[in-house]
């Protein structure tokens, strides 16, 4: 039956294949509107160069390297027939080292929480989580090893992300 | 690797049902579900209390309210009972404010059958339309909440096979269950109402900013995404102006608060929002319409209620 949450994730998900934005993949499962696999790809994480809501303001700000760079991230986003006027639960199904996602690998980020709101189509909810993955926020740790390494021994953070970032290659 | 990660998830699920929240006594396990649980079930219990839109009362019920609390209150609904028939509250849910704005609208509508304001509102609709677009949103993030609003002004004037009458109107927003979008009439368009306002406040973000500055010391964006876009954030000044001026549409807020009095006599303030027409102003020089307000809303510290004039 289609639903008008069905109905609206039919067209988050033409504009994510008409359009997608750099770095990110996601498709509902076969059979299953309601169920999305999504990849964020780390190459393309740049530190501040993407804004939270999805509107871009350029790939150009640094060309520095991030430590996520050459990850693959997997995630699933479970809509319900709420959608859009609740966000889904987005969980990384890799195994992720950082100061906002817990062990589960549910994300600390307000657009998914208390400050969603139905503007936010599957593009712009990952795009948000691909830019919190090098802008942490250190204000709402879900991992507080991560949060602390990132504050205070940035060398050694960016030791673990790599080694999260060579799991993503082989992890299935 | 996967099976441990699975196993976790499945706990923290479980603790999240079943705990109640006084014998949470390991906080590092009350994750962000666990509050917002908590956070809805609290909205739950405050939403059986007051229905989204409530019915019209005498001015005395206000009063009653204040019996025993501050003697300048009192005197205040005193000066307001000479100059207003009824009040009509509406929930405390955050969303007051729009949703008061959108019943005095339709239902002001409903009453005058001002066709040439419906046709006015609709061009300003339009524009706003625009300003979503251009600031890059994607077409199927709002435009079912705008049909929804349109919708909703068709219905109101008379004459059409949809047509309503108020006691339909008043069902309606307060109507859990009306719509098939799989949320409430009364969410929808609130929401419809969040889309303008933001839009207005992005769109002229130079002219916001020292006020949004003021309020929140957040950058526009900030602001925009976290006091307007959201569902149950409350309005201030910001809103009501952004709001007004998008949709051209005047608004006086009369303020019963504590704040003293002239002396020699009670009075109560108000202050007229009063659209600007200042993105046309090739056409009108950019003045202020002077027009008087035909939604008028009383404000007491957090909250927003319909006032009728007498």
């Amino acid at each position: 039956m289609s639903t008008p949450a069905r109905k609206r994730l039919m067209r988050d998900f033409k504009r994510l294949q008409q359009d997608p934005p750099a770095g990110i993949s996601g498709a509902p499962q076969d059979n299953n509107i309601m169920l999305w696999n999504a990849v964020i790809f780390g190459s393309y994480i740049k530190y501040g160069s993407i804004s939270y809501s999805g509107f871009f303001s350029g790939w150009d700000c640094s060309p520095d390297d991030t430590p996520w760079d050459g990850g693959t991230f997997k995630l699933t986003l479970q809509f319900t027939e709420d959608y859009p006027n609740k966000p889904p639960t987005v969980r990384f199904i890799s195994r992720m080292f950082h100061p906002n996602i817990y062990a589960d690998g549910s994300i600390c980020l307000d657009i998914l929480q208390n400050q969603w709101s139905p503007i936010y189509d599957v593009a712009a909810i990952l795009t948000s989580i691909q830019s919190l993955l090098c802008d942490p926020n250190p204000n709402s740790p879900a991992n507080s090893e991560a949060a602390r390494m990132f504050s205070e021994n940035k060398r050694e953070y960016n030791r673990r992300v790599r080694e999260i970032v060579e799991q993503s290659w082989t992890a299935d | 690797m996967q099976n441990q990660d699975g196993a976790v998830a499945d706990r923290e699920k479980e603790s999240a049902v079943s705990i109640p929240i006084s014998e949470v006594d390991d906080w590092a396990n009350f994750a962000d579900d666990d509050i917002m649980q908590q956070q809805s079930a609290i909205h739950a219990e405050e939403a059986k209390k007051i229905p989204f839109v409530g019915d019209k009362e005498p001015l005395s019920m206000l009063a009653a309210e204040y019996e025993s609390g501050s003697p300048i209150l009192l005197e205040k609904i005193k000066v307001l009972d000479q100059q207003y028939a009824a009040i009509r509250r509406t929930r405390g849910d955050g969303n007051c404010f729009f949703r008061s704005f959108m019943f005095s609208y339709l239902e002001h509508i409903l009453e005058s059958q001002d066709r040439a304001e419906v046709d006015r509102i609709k061009g300003n609709v339009e524009e706003c339309r625009k300003t979503l677009q251009s600031l890059g949103h994607t077409d199927f993030t709002f435009e079912d909440f705008f049909s929804l609003f349109l919708e909703q002004l068709e219905c109101v004037l008379q004459g059409n096979e949809d047509s309503i009458s108020q006691d339909e109107l008043i069902l309606r927003s307060r109507d859990q269950s009306i719509s098939d979008y799989g949320e409430w009439f009364g969410w929808l368009v609130v929401m419809f109402f969040r889309f303008v306002t933001s839009g207005e406040i992005r769109k002229r973000s130079e002219f916001f900013e020292p006020f949004i500055l003021g309020l929140t010391n957040a950058t526009v964006e900030q602001f925009c995404k976290s006091s307007v876009e959201p569902m149950g954030e409350e309005s201030d000044h910001v809103h009501i102006t952004a709001l007004s001026d998008a949709l051209g549409v005047p608004i006086r807020v009369v303020y019963l608060d504590r704040s003293s009095c002239d002396i020699g006599g009670v009075s109560v303030n108000h202050h007229d929002f009063l659209p600007t027409s200042g993105d046309k102003s090739n056409a009108k020089g950019g003045s202020t319409v002077p027009v008087k307000p035909f939604i008028t809303l009383l404000y007491r510290p957090g909250h927003y209620d319909i006032l009728y004039p007498k």
